[in-house]
């Protein structure tokens, strides 16, 4: 007989369940906010040290981390505090976490709960066997340079951690939001487009499509490379709908109309819509794409019938900006900044290696203060990984020679992390004012590149 | 003399509207009546962007040209451009009923539907499927099927396709002018019509039109369209380029790329400059003639280059024995037939267009030759649609307004 149970092409499990977990302020309110737009097949939590915090949100299943520690207060911005609370709950979240297939975490990193926990959590959840997502937000520019530091510390250990972390500049997603709004506004602004990230990323796991996209497609479209995620959704209705979702979807705030795309190795591409979507308006809106994918991109395309869609068309772009230049390769933690010889540096293979990364963190002298966390949060959380700690490993240690601790303090607090293709930077610049004449028509864009823009200015030629 | 032998080609470009008004003998020989221009606005890279202006535009073209021609004009042959229009070659199979031997005219038409039987995205018409080549039975390079015996006729087209609601706005503002459209046709293969010969395009030829905002090209093997297209860059990137690195008003960069610019680098002394008159007639700013130069050079260099890659795609290229042919307004720069040469590595030169009666001025312009084009092309789709090249065209206009596809 033929065997009609679904099989499952990817990593995960048929029937895995999903743990969406918000750590933080900032991690709720995004939670609170999926939750408002409706999330199917996931369940919903929230982790935070403010008591206050979790009985305003509406999440109902809530841990308050570190009572002890904080006494039910927050952690006032201090990740060491975080760390702490977490740490002393961790029970509580090892069985909150409990036989999940993939757990889903959001963090606004910057500030104490989010930056201390979420290591700590998803390190609970890597080892109960979980898949781990991160949802991980950058403090806005004005929120300074500490915490700036702070999220990227923290930023930097989630990726040792995760098996996908997707990370967004809280910059870059309020910036469409006009100049008049309220703080409040751009706050709900970068909330909802973390949300529609995670239902996006939600639904290509779970719907059945008739072009599936598995975990394994994520990751390799993600990975965990210190790379910015980019990250589109549009969704559009009427007879011209293929287009407008595209164009919505370019039009979202991290993509930088459609720019950024040309930089990604990999794009993962999900197409959905109602029974009446047609394979000619797939078609058209995969041309349309085109043009702004480089030719070497590989596309991971996903397609759904969704009859809960009606007649709408939705497309949702994902990718991890490529790490061309090596420039992006050069966000490293600083204690990995020892005079080791380079090696091959490949610093996507988590495991192990985050074990040995982080050990030898502790007594590294100029490892900043907050670098030892981990380390500590290895020690206490999960006993058996540290066994692993091999010195031999340690000085194949990936040390990135071009990684220099100055380009990472100088650049970081001011440069969103998503728009950092540095060879490209100029002409992105330029952009806003030089298309002259054709301001106001069709961007004539072949092979990512808007031909509309002065030649010379594109081939960086000088004019006298 | 009966309306029906006067023809009139019609361009809204985007730097200028042309009518070319033309007489049809009953020879089949064409006499230019006149032509009317009028300076185009609202439209960019070969579309309407400003309905209304545009509209005026036409309506100050029309105008024009009834005048010098003394002509009442009432049906126009529109060319169409636009980065939106794409081709691709496909191949229509029909198999004969049973007791039907011999292949009769009916089954060119029906060949010609199969060949259409393919799935364009939603919102994009037909605009021409161009017969290439007849197979019966799989012999190949059959001339005219009709009259032999056969199971099997097969036929490549040509076919070029764009967005209906962009073809149908070119159409109506024509329309509101008062002027019935007698069809559309894609410009570039209007401006092949005049810019090469019948024996250029067997020998296989490839014709660029190098317009305002777009530049069109062609390319034609065994005197059949193989390869087409358009790219939205054109004469007016070249100017906005010179007019952003000199820093001087677009119109000015227009004058100057028109007097000055070449693509021809390394010509220049040092120290050669072009002095600008300011508005008052006195010098102004000193230019360094290959800082010019350079600015025009590397834009229609990286032109060329595109549209190379573009042409390798398909190797049809290969075959052009004729060479290129460079028309419409951009192929004024000096120069530009070098440069070509030297990217295609095919020989290259300004497309001559042949002779007709008439004001000598009108074909010798090439910035006309999309609308004298379309002259030639209705003259052939008027005097037969049957045999011969000239079945390779079709009626569209009826398409396009009743249901497409």
């Amino acid at each position: 007989m033929i065997d009609l149970t679904p099989k499952n092409s990817s990593g995960a499990p048929p029937d895995v369940s999903v743990r969406l977990i918000g750590i933080g302020n900032a991690g709720s309110n995004t939670i609170d906010r999926i939750l408002l737009d409706g999330l199917e097949k996931a369940e919903a939590m929230i982790m935070n040290t403010d008591q206050q915090e979790l009985t305003r949100s509406v999440v109902p299943n809530q841990l308050q981390l570190g009572s002890n520690v904080t006494h039910g207060l927050g952690a006032g911005g201090d990740p060491e505090m975080g760390l702490d609370a977490a740490r002393e709950s961790v029970e509580e979240i090892r069985a909150a976490i409990e036989d999940c297939g993939m757990v889903i975490l959001s963090a606004g990193l910057g500030g104490g709960t989010g930056s201390g926990g979420a290591p700590v959590v998803a390190r609970v959840a890597k080892d109960a066997g979980a898949l781990v997502i991160v949802f991980a937000t950058m403090p806005f520019n004005f929120e300074g340079r500490r915490r700036r530091k702070q999220a990227e510390e923290s930023l930097e250990a989630l990726r040792q951690i995760a098996d996908v972390v997707i990370c967004f500049e809280n910059d870059r997603m309020g910036e469409n939001v006009s100049s008049r709004a309220g703080a409040h506004q751009a706050f709900a602004a970068a909330d909802q487009t973390i949300s529609q990230s995670v239902r996006a990323v939600c639904g290509l796991l779970h719907k059945r499509g008739l072009v599936r996209i598995g975990f394994d497609e994520l990751r390799s479209a993600l990975g965990t490379l210190p790379a910015p995620a980019v990250f589109g959704f549009g969704q559009a209705e009427g007879e011209n709908r293929a287009h407008e979702a595209l164009e919505k979807a370019l039009k979202s705030p991290l993509m930088d109309r459609g720019k950024l795309i040309e930089k990604a190795h990999n794009l993962l591409v999900s197409v959905s819509g109602g029974p009446d979507m047609t394979l000619a308006e797939v078609q058209v809106m995969m041309d349309a794409l085109n043009r702004f994918v480089g030719e070497d991109t590989q596309i991971l395309f996903g397609l759904q019938v969704d009859g809960g869609m009606g007649q709408a068309m939705s497309i949702t772009i994902l990718c991890a900006l490529s790490l061309g230049g090596g420039a992006r390769q050069l966000l490293r933690p600083q204690e990995f900044y020892t005079p080791v010889p380079p090696a091959a540096a490949e610093i996507s293979q988590v495991e192990t290696h985050v074990t040995e990364d982080l050990e030898p963190a502790a007594p590294e002298g100029e490892a900043s203060p907050f670098y030892d966390e981990p380390a500590v949060d290895e020690d206490v959380v999960l006993p058996e990984a540290v066994e692993e700690p091999a010195a031999p490993t340690e000085p194949e240690e990936p040390v990135p020679a071009e990684a220099p601790e100055t380009f990472f303090e100088e650049e970081a607090p001011s440069v969103s992390n998503v728009k950092k293709p540095s060879e490209t930077q100029e002409t992105l610049q330029f952009e806003p004012v030089n298309r002259g004449r054709f301001e106001k028509s069709e961007p004539t864009i072949v092979n990512g590149e808007d031909l509309d823009v002065p030649t010379f200015l594109r081939r960086n030629v000088r004019i006298k | 003399m009966a309306k029906a032998n006067f023809l009139v080609g019609l361009e809204i470009g985007t730097s200028k509207v042309c009518v070319v008004v033309a007489s049809l003998r009953s020879d089949g020989a064409l006499k230019i009546e006149g032509v009317g221009l009028a300076p185009s606005r609202g439209v960019r890279k070969g579309e309407i962007v400003d309905f209304e202006t545009a509209g005026k535009c036409v309506h100050d073209a029309l105008v024009d040209a009834e005048d010098k021609s003394n002509v009442e004009i009432d049906g126009v042959y529109v060319a169409i451009t636009g980065s939106h229009l794409a081709s691709f070659n496909n191949r229509g199979i029909i198999t004969l009923p049973e007791e039907q031997e011999e292949i009769e005219e009916s089954d060119l038409d029906d060949v010609r539907a199969a060949g259409r039987e393919i799935e364009l995205p939603k919102e994009n018409a037909f605009m021409h499927e161009l017969l290439q080549h007849y197979y019966v039975d799989g012999q190949e390079g059959v001339l005219n099927p009709v009259g032999m015996i056969g199971r099997r006729l097969e036929a490549d087209f040509h076919i070029i396709h764009g967005i209906a609601n962009r073809i149908k706005n070119s159409i109506r503002c024509v329309k509101e002018v008062g002027v019935e459209v007698e069809d559309v046709v894609f410009s570039g293969l209007a401006a092949a019509q005049v810019a090469l010969t019948r024996n250029q395009k067997n020998l296989g030829a490839l014709m660029i039109d190098i317009g305002g905002g777009t530049m069109e090209f062609v390319v034609y093997n065994d005197g059949v369209v193989k390869q087409s297209g358009v790219l939205a860059v054109g004469g007016d990137h070249i100017t906005n380029d010179i007019s952003m690195g000199l820093r001087i008003p677009m119109a000015r960069a227009e004058k100057l790329k028109v007097d000055e610019g070449s693509v021809i680098l390394g010509n220049c002394l040092p120290g050669d400059t072009i002095s600008l008159k300011d508005d008052s007639g006195f010098a102004g700013k000193e230019i360094e003639r290959e800082t010019l130069n350079t600015i025009v050079h590397l834009r229609v260099r990286e032109t060329f280059e595109l549209l190379k890659k573009t042409l390798e795609r398909a190797n049809y290229i290969d075959y052009a024995g004729a060479g290129i042919f460079l028309t419409g307004g951009g192929s004024q720069i000096q120069g530009i037939d070098i440069l070509a040469q030297e990217i295609f590595d095919i020989p290259a030169q300004l497309a001559k267009v042949e002779t007709m009666a008439g004001p000598t001025a009108a074909f010798e312009n090439p910035q006309f030759a999309v609308a004298l084009g379309l002259i030639r092309y209705a003259r052939e789709n008027q005097v037969d649609r049957g045999g011969g090249w000239l079945s390779k065209i079709s009626r569209k206009v009826p398409r396009l307004f009743g249901g497409f596809r």
